[in-house]
């Protein structure tokens, strides 16, 4: 029993990282309405940054700080340089996927030519347990829990109470009428890039701090959790999203300790392909994966 | 030529052979059709797999683990390994194709490939994981010596062999009116359903025959190279087939090919032999960049490749076709208005509501459409008149309330199947098939044309070119009726707005509808031809068409329709003759104060 309450211990601290991660993709999603497919690129990247921080002498938490702030950048710069370029020639959503399929495939092969193939850790000094009610998790991992929190917090704050939040709402639902009601569309993109990759930048070194070692094929896993949380939650609902982390960490860890800790993904997989079958707009969402009828 | 450079070569040509197979499946589904197979791959490795195991002995607790070992002569397993690859293909399809919106399935599909490779690569009995199969025996092992350079022209003489036939049923589909419907559903798969295409069978037929292509092709190359493992069919290969058909041009066989020899054999070929430098892993890592390059780079300087799809030009008076066929042409709207008399009514919708998350867009809605007259539906903007409409014609589900069509209930019958019945309509917002030509997509629509299936294109041209022919010939007529002759070899998308809404009522009538449901068919369109439209559709009055009409231009409702009913706020606020409901209070303020 006490191996499902460790698990379950584990699985808040995954819901934790996969919450960060998730809400800054699906938000991406639902604002700019692209599939970035380079996102788990940025993240492992974000991480790498933070690596190198860590590696400079300086606690992983000052990392931290400065990979969400170069995941901000990074992100920025890609929809700038390659998105923004393509969508005003007005090519099609699938088109765009393809675009960001190929940047994914660019950003983690630079990478790989300069960290290289080994796996790395953090330096992270990791101090004695602490329990809570049956769960026993490390300072570092109460900190991510932190973190999450925060950043949830902070992104309800901004959706629901700033002018910022209010009009990148409105881009969301129709971009053409936000426009013509005053809001500079363009800068609130451009904020959400910002946002969002600040969260992605945070989420791969909370990702990175969370497993023991990390190497650059991790973005691709990454992606595939993250894709099942959003997906499950209701693609483009932020809130959806922190659903699916709690429910995809959770269930992911229990089955690790029921099952394998390599079939991970696969039961995210799993969770993924009956939610598609089942209910394709997700958990929160009414419109979603759904195609035209017919 | 020393012997290794030689069998490089040959290495080299089944190469190309298996790859221009894998491109040109590629093709059907992304190029054709518009199914953005990310998990490509998989399919391929399922066939070489399939190959493989049929292929070997049975394991027999040897260094390797795997199922079946039945060790079945040539050509079994190249044809087990292509009905591995079509197997695979239809659960997949069932769960990916149906419902999904386009960039989710891209995305479910990207996600299944990689963890198919996860799951072969963990689970060792199946298929000895990580390892792979080794040791697969050639094709005709034990008959002829494997050995030998004639074996390696013998392998490469069958892999040409097997190229060519995979071409030609391509190319038989793809210039067949069965090719042309599943370009028009690449264009818009809303139209294309409202023109009584079968999207989910489109894409299925697509998806499976794409799947045996991709297997034959896996087979070919184990069956050359030996050895199969994981390790060859990451998900990044997928990545170099589209690569390749971006580069060599989407939508044409020969482009496909194009873009085969040169990015998977050329390009990496080439570049192996760029010195080592740098650190390990550096140029693999490098080639990956210049494959995403090479996708960006084409698709922002020549998006459609080197080879282009080719404009389908038809002859000026193709022999037998036209004036001499004429005569058999059914009228537009000839099909006979079936049992219902001029007084009962061809379409009927009881109460329908239609609700999207709370508003009511469509609020307990009756009305009647009978054979001879133009039924007019006005109102003001957001009223809900289209999206009756698209609840009528099946584009959207009805929240409540039944639709009948000839006493017969539709309401549950998607958009396909009643457009199939003879319900058609007309979108508000332009709906041409951009890159089909102005007579193609007229063509497009034709029912029952017997080229327009998978098994009637692969049966060839001759098969269904006599009705080609005629249809032709039927479409000339509309676009001479409606001054677009010029245009008929222009692609649909270069027109302008009030073009392509002649495109689209023509596009319906060659459906030869029994009810006609238009949406604003008259929004954009010049003066002069206003009155065309609006004489033909008194024409297809006169021949029983029961026709809905979508409206804001009243001296035309006026002249056209008689009912004319009035929406306001999703419910029906009145109806009656133009003149008596100008007489009425009430919808002169609910019109002009919406």
């Amino acid at each position: 029993m006490s191996l499902y309450a460790a698990a379950a211990g584990f699985g808040l601290v995954s819901a934790s990282v996969i919450a960060v991660a998730a809400v800054g993709f699906t938000m991406q999603f639902g604002i700019t309405n692209l599939i970035n497919l380079a996102y788990g690129g940025i993240m492992i990247t974000a991480a790498f940054v933070a690596y190198g921080v860590n590696r400079a002498g300086f606690s992983i938490w000052t990392g931290l700080a400065v990979a969400a702030a170069g995941g901000a950048v990074a992100s920025l710069a890609l929809h700038r340089v390659l998105y923004a370029p393509f969508l005003r020639r007005g090519t099609s959503h699938i088109g765009m996927v393809i675009v960001s399929l190929a940047a994914a495939l660019m950003l983690s092969n630079v990478l790989l030519a300069l960290v290289g193939y080994d796996n790395v850790s953090y330096v992270v000094a990791d101090e004695a347990a602490v329990t809570a009610g049956g769960l026993i998790l490390t300072r570092v991992q109460v900190v991510v829990i932190g973190i999450a929190v925060a950043a949830m917090l902070a992104i309800h704050a901004l959706l629901t109470f700033t002018r910022l939040g209010k009009a990148m709402r409105a881009t969301a639902t129709n971009p053409t009428l936000a426009r013509n009601c005053g809001i500079p569309t363009g800068r609130i993109i451009d904020a959400v890039w910002l946002i969002t990759g600040a969260l992605c930048g945070a989420a791969g070194t909370v990702a990175a701090i969370d497993s023991a070692s990390f190497g650059v094929a991790n973005g691709s896993t990454y992606l595939i959790v993250i894709l099942a949380a959003a997906v499950l939650g209701g693609a483009g609902q932020p809130y959806g999203a922190m659903l699916g982390a709690v429910l995809i960490g959770e269930i992911t860890e229990l089955s690790a300790a029921a099952l394998s800790p390599q079939y991970k993904s696969v039961v995210a997989f799993a969770i993924l392909v009956l939610v598609m079958i089942l209910r394709p707009q997700g958990l929160l969402s009414k419109i979603g994966a759904l195609g035209p009828a017919g | 030529m020393t012997a290794s450079e030689l069998y490089y070569l040959f290495t080299l040509a089944v190469y190309a052979g298996v790859d221009g197979m894998a491109c040109i499946g590629l093709n059907l589904q992304f190029g054709v059709a518009g199914l953005v197979n990310f998990g490509f791959i998989i399919f391929q490795a399922a066939g070489a797999y399939a190959a493989a195991v049929l292929s070997m002995p049975p394991a027999n607790g040897g260094f390797q683990q795997y199922v079946l070992g039945l060790q079945l002569p040539f050509p079994l397993p190249w044809l087990g390994g292509a009905a591995a690859g079509g197997l695979l293909a239809v659960p997949i399809g069932l769960i990916v194709l149906r419902r999904l919106r386009t960039d989710y399935q891209a995305i479910s599909l990207l996600v299944l490939s990689v963890i198919a490779n996860l799951v072969i690569t963990n689970a060792r009995p199946f298929l000895n994981g990580a390892a792979g199969l080794s040791l697969v025996p050639p094709p005709l092992t034990g008959l002829v010596d494997t050995a030998t350079v004639g074996y390696q022209w013998l392998y490469i003489v069958l892999t040409a062999f097997c190229l060519a036939i995979v071409l030609i049923a391509a190319n038989r589909i793809v210039y067949s009116p069965y090719g042309r419907t599943l370009r028009a559903m690449r264009e818009r798969e809303p139209a294309a359903a409202a023109l009584g295409k079968n999207l989910v069978r489109l894409k299925m037929e697509m998806f499976v025959l794409g799947g045996v292509i991709a297997g034959l092709s896996g087979a070919i190359l184990v069956g050359f190279i030996g050895v199969w493992a994981p390790a060859t069919w990451l998900y990044p290969e997928t990545i170099v087939l589209f690569a390749a058909l971006i580069v060599g041009g989407r939508g044409n066989n020969l482009g496909a090919l194009l873009g085969a020899l040169l990015v998977p054999v050329g390009f990496e070929e080439a570049t192996r032999f760029i010195p080592e430098f740098g650190p390990p892993g550096f140029i693999p890592a490098m080639q990956w960049v210049a494959i995403g390059l090479l996708i960006i780079g084409f698709l922002w300087f020549r998006p459609r490749g080197l080879l282009p799809e080719p404009r389908r030009v038809f002859a000026e008076d193709p022999a037998g076709g036209g004036a001499a066929r004429a005569e058999e042409t059914p009228r537009p709207g000839a099909r006979g208005i079936g049992s219902a008399g001029p007084s009962t009514p061809l379409l009927r919708a009881d109460r329908v509501a239609r609700r999207f998350e709370g508003l009511r867009a469509v609020d307990d809605v009756s009305l009647d459409v009978f054979p001879g007259r133009i039924t007019g539906l006005i109102g003001p903007n957001g009223a809900g008149k289209s999206t009756l409409l698209a609840v009528l014609a099946g584009t959207l589900p009805v929240s409540a309330g039944r639709i009948l069509m000839d006493g017969q209930e539709v309401t549950r019958l998607p958009a396909y199947r009643r457009a199939r019945r003879g319900l058609v309509r007309t979108f508000q917002l332009s709906s041409e098939f951009a890159q089909l030509t102005v007579l193609e997509n007229l063509l497009v629509a034709a029912p029952a044309h017997p080229g327009d299936s998978l098994l009637g294109a692969l049966r060839g041209t001759p098969y269904w070119w006599a009705d080609e022919l005629r249809l032709v010939g039927r479409a000339r007529e509309l676009l001479a009726r409606f001054r677009m002759s010029a245009a008929e070899s222009e692609y649909a998308g270069n027109l302008s707005g009030g073009q392509k809404r002649l495109v689209e009522i023509m596009r319906a009538l060659m459906l030869m509808p029994r009810v006609l449901l238009l949406d604003e068919p008259m929004a954009g369109v010049h003066p002069s031809i206003v009155g065309e439209i609006a004489s033909f559709l008194e024409t297809l009055r006169e021949n029983g068409l029961a026709i809905l009409m979508v409206e804001h231009e009243l001296s035309m409702v006026e002249r056209l329709c008689d009912p004319v009913i009035v929406m306001a706020q999703g419910q029906v606020i009145g109806r009656g003759s133009m003149s008596a409901l100008r007489r009425q209070r009430t919808i002169v303020e609910a019109y002009l104060a919406g």
